[in-house]
């Protein structure tokens, strides 16, 4: 598998270039291109990847496109991963900006979305099925994610809460099992 | 000016958490409330052309804004602005991520991690289906999807473009 600089630039243009709402309609088509197509990153570490991604500030597809570069080729994978991802945006949006202000405002664009959101729901809604598997979930545990999703979903409470408390949580409990086999 | 924009969507960039929603509530707070570059309304529109626009919300806001206040160099500094935190701390994650990784205590932490993902996943769903389900024809659109996309597994792209078009003849 050839690791070049240019396919990893290509590849997140394209994913940056096709891909409308977001991180989370990304991570489906990131996943497909990076980790079954390319196997440029394992499974495991593409999901560790996106919790890393998540935990920290920023925008979301930029800190996995950092992730992903480091991953593939050091510095000059990022590079090439952020500098694909952010183009797409770069362009469309200068060009909108300085031609197209009522661009949301167009009947065709809003008739496109109209059918666009409820797809971009199923886009992001399967691959969360499919990754309860390689997460670790199960029945004990899955009131964790469940959670976290009407906390942030519903009531509005915003996710560094939750990152934190994690994070506090696992490491306590690795000095506890550290401390058990003393 | 160019500093006072590349600084703001620094801060932006640095101090939001959970991706392009919760970073457009951080630019509303930055952008329309503290220094008056737009107004309210004018942000309604950059919040919907940043969502209808190929690319990171957070990147096509941060542009578009940019553009506005200052031409492409105001574009490229806010883009730069609100990416730098992100290139500088997950640098740092992800070397140490590398260099970690076998340890049992840290695999334990992104174990953890990984559960709440899938949690924060759940609730982009949600944000983004409040938004989506208007009348039959989005919940006939997603359920079609749903079931084309378990069964086939087509490339998003493809599905993407099948409901715009789909969109634009009987939206």
């Amino acid at each position: 598998m050839r690791k070049n600089l240019l396919a990893i630039f290509l590849t997140f243009f394209k994913i940056g270039a096709f891909t409308i709402g977001g991180a989370y309609a990304m991570i489906p088509l990131i996943r497909r291109e990076v980790v079954e197509k390319r196997k440029w990153i394992t499974d495991e570490d593409f999901l560790n990847g996106l919790a890393a991604a998540q935990s920290c500030p920023g925008p979301i597809a930029i800190n996995l496109s950092v992730y992903i570069g480091l991953h593939i080729k050091r510095g000059w994978g990022m590079a090439m991963a952020v500098l694909g991802t952010v183009l797409p945006s770069l362009i469309s949006i200068m060009v909108i900006a300085a031609l197209f202000t009522q661009y949301a405002e167009f009947p065709l664009v809003r008739k496109a979305f109209h059918a666009l959101k409820p797809a971009l729901v199923a886009l992001i809604a399967v691959p969360l099925i499919q990754m309860t598997r390689q997460a670790g979930l199960n029945w004990a545990n899955f009131w964790v994610p469940v959670l976290a999703m009407v906390l942030v979903g519903l009531l509005g409470i915003s996710p560094i809460w939750l990152i934190l408390a994690t994070i506090l949580f696992s490491v306590l409990q690795g000095l506890w099992f550290a401390k058990g086999r003393k | 000016m160019y500093f006072i924009l590349f600084w703001t969507f620094f801060k932006i960039g640095l101090f939001s958490f959970g991706g392009g929603y919760a970073i457009l509530a951080m630019i509303q707070q930055e952008v329309v409330l503290r220094h008056h570059w737009l107004t309210q309304s004018s942000f309604a529109d950059v919040v919907a052309i940043s969502q209808m626009t190929p690319g990171p919300i957070a990147i096509n806001a941060a542009t578009f804004i940019g553009f506005q206040q200052a031409g492409i160099p105001g574009s490229l500094l806010c883009t730069f602005g609100v990416i730098l935190p992100s290139l500088l701390l997950m640098l740092a994650i992800t070397l140490t991520y590398l260099k970690l990784k076998k340890l049992p205590w840290f695999q334990n932490i992104f174990e953890k991690l990984r559960w709440l993902t899938l949690g924060l996943i759940g609730a982009a769903v949600i944000l983004i289906g409040k938004g989506a389900f208007s009348d039959w024809f989005s919940v006939a659109v997603f359920a079609v999807c749903l079931a084309v996309y378990l069964r086939f597994k087509p490339n998003p792209i493809y599905l993407m473009l099948g409901a715009a078009a789909v969109g634009m003849l009987f939206g």
